[in-house]
Order: structure tokens, then sequence, then C-alpha cells
């Protein structure tokens, strides 16, 4: 018995540090990406870049939270993108119809909660595949956006709302600290409340979860929800940024959420992942494509590049896991 | 042991012979060293009780896992059997109890799956229906070649399966339990088909539980128990007396642990309670009480406690808790009022195997351990530590995976959540398979502590010794039904045997 045992322990220990590690290899990862570029080009660490830089990644990163959720319960969700872009013309066309602010944004995410809990009715009650039903939200929910403007684009007038993107507090850009401010509850709820616990438990035996008297599809519903209205929350901020409403706008954020989220060592097979992992993995992503713009790299690189980092990452998770 | 040589053909050497086969799981051994040959042209049966080491066997022979110690020769030869190819290459194949073919593609597609018929690239689709139709035929099995395997019966699927595997120069066949899905017209079709076999110079291994279909079928018969080779018998020379003595361990271990608590209410009682899987099933189960539930794997015990957890909903039939009806529709409603189940699968319905041990131990408890909106991580860690501590789990941290743990203390952790939760009732299905002597000694311990503290217990199993020792109530499903209900030690070994099997 003895050899075994003193196996697993050091088992343990290697896997409590690997999680650690694996944090500060992808934080490593992304400090090391700013040095290169920070010599590699002088207009890289400028105050008008590095700003620049956080807002653009700070939508995936809020994205690729809410996914986490969903991916944590072995699901997937392919309209977070979609729901982004139609949100847009959501609350274009409220802010338009002169409806206060404030409420224009709750009544934007309630579309997102109706969305989220759709798809969780769909999953749960007619039985698809989290990858089906979201992919037929992902393509109908633009066609929906495209069908209630005329394919137009609606015209943002709003300066208060508008001036939100740009504004900074204590030199950091307002959207990053809209990532702060999901975040930090996200955490806690997914790492010290229950709800965050029966998430896991879903997703590593839904059976063994029902058996323990977790109400599976509860969690079911209580994840797509978080994704969608996170998703919503990213339309209002987006339509801030660019100051209209458009439904084909986040084109492919879905994928690049996904990918920030896998980056960020969370496991498709599901009850693997953090909220750190997924927002580094989403600044790793925003810093390859600003440092290409920069570098004058053809953007077709780009994209060629976040395939490379996609595979390389996953792999050595799959080599550290083979080894355990 | 060694094979008597009277009982070889005349002539022929053994085809396959093994020679102190073992293997063991870490410090488990699911087969004793073991020494049997098998001949020429020989229908051999081997029997044993659920976990004696059959399947580990049957594994060993086809290349699925490879063997601790000992060695195999074929033909005189050594050889490997480390992979399932190298088996098939040597003429080795199985018909298992599962099918497992391609459902969508057709009856000539699966025979023929691998080794199809081409042409210029091109599969010949109606030359292989029409060969396959010409196989099916000539083995006296009525299935149409063409028909999507997804529209036969499973019995029919079954009898594909048998066709597939005797084709392509197999010498060797190993069928486990082929008979548990037929109809009796089914079984006649293919015991005929395994007479041709035998005549055409396969060996057949058959393994099953229904002593009958040895008698009718083997010429010797192989007995194991408790992963240990008992003896080989020529059919002729035995009877099922003997064989059933052989099966089980006469001797009564020191490991059961019998408490006598004295009963107290009634808990549970169901009426005529049927579903899916079960019928007509009527037992009470008091304070104090453990009632044992035996029979053969399928027979309907695991679905009928299933049914009283609410996972299986119930179809007629009543229950009552505590003398009131209540309709237990969720898991959620059981566990409510007072219910816990430690289920068959470890695997797949009982523990979160890539989470923490600590989480799996907590998570029925995580509502209490929460206040306001957070968890306490404190009282979470304590909980899972003095679990940990009271089963002697035997485990670096609570933070260790619990796929990374032994079957026996992954079995304490299903166990524990329930003892960290707290029931009335505790439903234990199958609670020492795959686990050694030891830990099934702490685990009937267990259970003493539980009668002591006023819970009653329904204990299913299909290893005869451990619920005919430690059941107060001993009742036996045999084909979804109740067949016998007798109290502690009023029957022998035998006659409960016999009730499950049917003889």
């Amino acid at each position: 018995m003895t050899t075994p045992e003193i196996a697993s322990i050091e088992a343990v220990r290697k896997r409590r540090n690997y999680s650690f590690l694996f944090a500060l290899t992808l934080l490593g990862l992304l400090v090391l990406l700013w040095a290169i570029l920070a010599f590699a080009t002088p207009n890289f660490l400028t105050q008008r870049n590095i700003p620049n830089l956080m807002r653009q990644g700070s939508m995936i990163a809020i994205l690729a939270l809410g996914q986490t959720f969903v991916i944590i319960t072995a699901g997937i969700d392919l309209s977070v993108g979609a729901i982004a872009g139609f949100c847009t013309v959501v609350i274009a066309l409220l802010i338009q119809a002169g409806i206060p602010v404030w409420l224009a944004i709750l009544l934007t995410l309630l579309v997102g909660l109706g969305i989220g809990i759709f798809h969780a009715f769909g999953i749960t009650k007619m039985g698809l595949p989290p990858f089906i039903i979201t992919l037929a939200t992902l393509t109908s929910l633009r066609g929906i956006g495209l069908l209630m403007t005329n394919g137009a684009t609606i015209n943002i007038t709003n300066k208060d709302f508008t001036g939100f993107a740009t504004l900074d507090f204590l030199g950091i850009p307002s959207l990053f600290w809209m990532v702060i401010v999901v975040a930090i509850p996200s955490h806690i709820f997914l790492q010290h409340t229950r709800w965050g616990r029966y998430i896991f438990a879903v997703g590593s035996n839904p059976e063994s979860a029902r058996l323990s008297g977790v109400r599976v599809r509860l969690i079911i519903y209580l994840a797509y929800s978080l994704s969608a209205v996170f998703a919503a929350f990213v339309g209002v901020l987006l339509a801030a940024r660019i100051g209209i409403g458009n439904a084909t706008q986040a084109d492919g954020w879905e994928l690049q959420a996904i990918a920030s989220t896998v980056i960020g060592g969370t496991s498709l097979f599901g009850a693997v992942g953090s909220v750190q992992g997924p927002l580094i993995g989403a600044f790793i992503l925003a810093t390859i494509n600003n440092g290409a713009n920069l570098l004058n790299v053809n953007s077709f690189w780009q994209r060629i590049i976040t395939g490379g980092l996609i595979i390389l990452i996953v792999f050595f998770d799959q080599l550290r896991r083979r080894n355990r | 042991m060694t094979v008597p040589t009277d009982a070889r053909a005349p002539g022929a050497g053994p085809i396959l012979e093994l020679r102190n086969l073992a293997k063991n799981y870490g410090p488990v051994l699911a087969l004793k060293p073991a020494s049997l040959a098998f001949n020429y042209d020989e229908i051999h049966a081997i029997v044993g009780e659920n976990g004696a080491g059959k399947s580990t066997l049957i594994k060993l022979l086809t290349g699925v896992i490879r063997r601790s110690s000992g060695e195999i020769y074929w033909n005189g030869n050594l050889v490997a059997l480390d992979t399932p190819q190298e088996a098939i290459d040597h003429g080795i194949n199985a018909v298992h109890q599962e099918v497992v073919l391609c459902r969508h593609l057709t009856v000539a597609a699966n025979i023929f799956l691998g080794d199809e018929t081409v042409r210029f690239g091109l599969l010949q689709k109606r030359e292989m229906t029409r060969e396959a139709q010409r196989v099916l035929d000539g083995m006296g099995f009525d299935i149409p070649a063409g028909a999507p395997l997804g529209d036969l019966t499973i019995g029919q699927q079954q009898l594909v399966a048998t066709a597939r595997a005797s084709l392509r120069g197999t010498k060797f066949l190993i069928f486990d339990e082929p008979t548990a899905y037929l109809t009796r017209q089914e079984a006649a079709q293919l015991f005929a088909l395994i007479r041709r076999l035998r005549e055409q110079g396969v060996t057949i291994v058959y393994i099953s539980h229904r002593l009958e279909e040895v008698f009718e079928l083997a010429d010797r018969v192989t007995v194991l128990r408790d992963g240990n080779l008992v003896g080989t018998r020529n059919i002729g020379d035995t009877t099922e007396t003997e064989l059933v003595s052989m099966m089980i361990n006469r001797s009564i271990e020191q490991i059961y642990h019998k408490e006598t608590v004295p009963f107290g209410e009634v808990l549970l009682e169901t009426r005529d309670l049927s579903g899916r899987g079960f019928e007509d099933i009527s037992i009470t189960v008091r304070r104090g009480e453990i009632v044992g539930l035996y029979g053969l794997i399928g027979a309907g015990r695991s679905e009928f406690a299933m049914s009283v957890f609410g996972r299986n909903p119930k179809t007629a039939g009543q229950i009552l808790w505590k003398g009131q009806p209540v309709d237990i529709r969720n898991e959620r409603q059981a566990i409510a009022l007072g219910i816990a189940m430690a289920p068959e699968s470890r695997r797949d319905q009982g523990l979160n195997l890539n989470m923490s041990i600590g989480f799996n131990l907590n998570l029925p408890i995580y509502d209490r351990l929460t206040h306001g909106f957070l968890l306490s991580g404190r009282e979470e860690a304590e909980r899972a530590d003095r679990q940990i501590a009271d089963l002697a789990i035997k485990t670096p941290s609570r933070r260790t995976l619990a796929s990374s743990m032994s079957g026996g203390n992954q079995q304490k952790v299903v166990i524990g959540k329930w003892l960290n939760h707290g029931a009335d009732l505790f439903i234990f299905d199958e609670p020492t398979v795959g686990v050694d002597v030891g830990t099934k000694a702490e685990i009937y311990r267990l259970l003493a502590e539980l009668l002591k503290k006023g819970a009653g217990i329904i204990m299913i199993s299909s290893y005869l010794p451990e619920v005919y020792e430690l059941a107060d109530t001993l009742h036996v499903f045999r084909s979804r039904r109740l067949v016998g209900s007798n109290g502690f030690h009023q029957v022998s070994h035998e006659d409960v045997l016999a009730e499950a099997i049917g003889v």
C-alpha cells in the first residue's frame, strides 16, 4: 500500500504546483509579449496604445468569462458574439426611443437573460445538444437584429452613453474597470458559493450530481443565463464604444471568447476552469492582434498565429494531463 | 491446479494453455495464479459468481488487459496476447454480452466491417449482402442481411455478432453470457451454431450463470470463485449441486460483522411496486434492519432501488414512508425524506471522478455549508477531513482527485458523502464490488454502526456470501420479480442461489 500512497502524494503536490504554474506561465507569456513588443515597436508602450489594447481585450474577456461557466458544465455557447451584436441594436433602439439609459441597459440585460433561458430550455427540455441550440441562435439572432432595423445602422446620439467608453478612471479605461466589476463577483460566485460547486459537479458527472441532490437542470439554466447576460452586457459596452447599433457587429467574437477560455486552461470536457485563466487568455489574444497591427503584420497572419497558439497551449495542457 | 490428463481429447495437445496466469490491479488480485488448458474442439464452460474473475479471464484471453504474471501458450508456443489485434490474429475472438456493433449500418456491413469486399476502390454492397445472407442462412438464422442492425431485436443482434465472430479464421471463440437477451428459440439456434463450430474444430469458451445451459452444451466446466480457479470437471462427472457448492465459499469468513439490533419503526414499505425493469415488488425495511436484495445483474434489484430513490419513476404500486403514502418523483424528494443512495457504479453514478475527495464528500451538504451567500471554506475542510479520518480513507489530502484512489477508498467516499449528510434509510448497491477484503470488512462494520444509530439499510449485492451473512431479511430477484424472501439463515446458500438462477 505504501508505494501507491507516496506516488499519489507526489501527484497531488505536482498538480497543485501545476495549476499555480499554469496561471503564472500564462501571465509570463503575456508579460513576455508586452516586453517583446515594447522593444520591437515604439508605438506599443504609449499612452494611446495601452488603453486601446485594454479596451479591445475587455469585451472579449467578459464574453470569455460567461463562456467559462458554460464550458465548465461541459457545454458550449456559440451565440455570445451574436448576442452582443444583437444587443447593440436593442440598446440603440431603446435609447433612440427616449428610454433612460439605466433602464435601457437593464432591459437589454433582460433580453440577454431571456436568450440564455431559451438556450437552457432547448438543452434540458427539448434535448438539443448545446452546440446545436446555440448555433441556431447564432444565426437567427443576427437575422432578427437585421430585420428590426431593416438592415440599417442605428446611430446612438446620447453623448453620455457613448462617452462612457472613452472615459478613464485612475488612469485605467472604463471598459477595463467593467472587466473587474464582472470578474470579482464571478470569481467569488464560482469558487466560494455552492452554486459554483454545483457548476463543477454538473460538468464532471451530471448523474452523480443528480443522485447527490443537485438540481442539474437549474444549474444548466444558471450557466447559460450567465453567459448570455454577460454577452448582452458586452453588447451594451460595444454600442457605447462604436456609437451605433448594428446586428452584424461582434462577428466571430464567440470563437475568440472560446479561444480565450481554452487558452486560459478551461477544459472543453468540463469541470476544469477558473476566472483568472480566461481573462489572461483574452488579453493574450488582444495583445497578439494589437502587436500584429503595430508591426504591420498582415491581418491574415493574426488569424494564423491565434490558431497556432491555441494548438500549442492546449497541446501542452494535454501533455501534463497524460503525464499525471 | 492442473487439468486431469484424462479430460484431454486423445492425441491432441491443448490449443491454449495458461500457466500461473494472474492479474492484479494495484493491491487487488482480480485473478490469482491460474493454470488451465483448453483443448481442440471442445466446449469449455466457465462459471462463477459476479466478481469471481470471469471477465478478467476473458479480457486477458482477448488481449484487452495485460497479464500481471504467468504465461500463455497458443498451440504450444509462448505468446504475449498484449493487444486485441494480436488475439484476433491468432484466431481468438469473443462475443460479448452487450452487442458492440454499429447500429446504423446494415447486418451485412457489420458482418464484413473491416474486411469489406472492394472492387476498383468501390464497396461491393450487393455482393456482400448476398454473401452475408448465405452465411446467415447457413447458420440457420432467420435474419435479413440488408436490414439496418438497429431494426433487429437485441437477441438477433447478438446472433449477428456471433456470425461475425465465427468468420475470418476464428479458432477460439469466447461467449460471455450470450443468452442473456435471447428468446428460447434464438438460444436454440445459437446452441446449434456453437455445436456446429465445435465440429469444425473451433474451441468454444462458454461463460454463463445458467447451469442448465452448461449441462446442455459443455464438455468440460471450470469454476472460479473470488479470483481463484477452484477446479475443472468433465461434464459427465459432476452435478449441479457440486458446481453450486464449488461456486460458493463455504467457510464463513471472519470479515462478516453482524450486529443484531432490535428492529424499530417501519421506515419503508413498498406495495406491488412496478416500474421499468421490475414488477410487483413488496418489501418493508425497519430501523435496525438490513434488507438484502440478491439476484443476478439485470434481475431488477437496482432498478427497484432507483425507483424508491426517485430516479426511475414507478408505473404502478405504492410507496409508504414511515407509514404515510408518498409519491417520490425525484432524487431530491427522496433525500429530503431521509433516503440516501450509494449507487451501483462508482464511476458513472457515485463519484465526480475528476473532482477532489473533499468535493465529493461535501456535494450533498453544500447547502448546509453556506452561510448567507458564501460557502465556509473552513467548515468545508473540517467536514471533509473528519470523514476522511472517521472512515480511514487512505489519501494524502482532501484535495486528491477521486479518480486517483483505489476502488475501496472510492467506495468509502461514496458512502462517506451520505454519512456526512445523514439519512434514515441507506441504500447500498453493490457496495463491495472491486473492493479488497480488508476494506470490505470495514464497510460491513460501517453498516453495523449505522444500524446501531437507528438507520435502516437496503443492501443490494450479486455476491451471495455478503448478503447471506449480513441481511436480516433476504429477498431474491429473478427476471424482474421477487422470487423468494427469507429470514436470516432461514434457508441454505444453495437454495438462495437456486432461487436466483432458477434451477
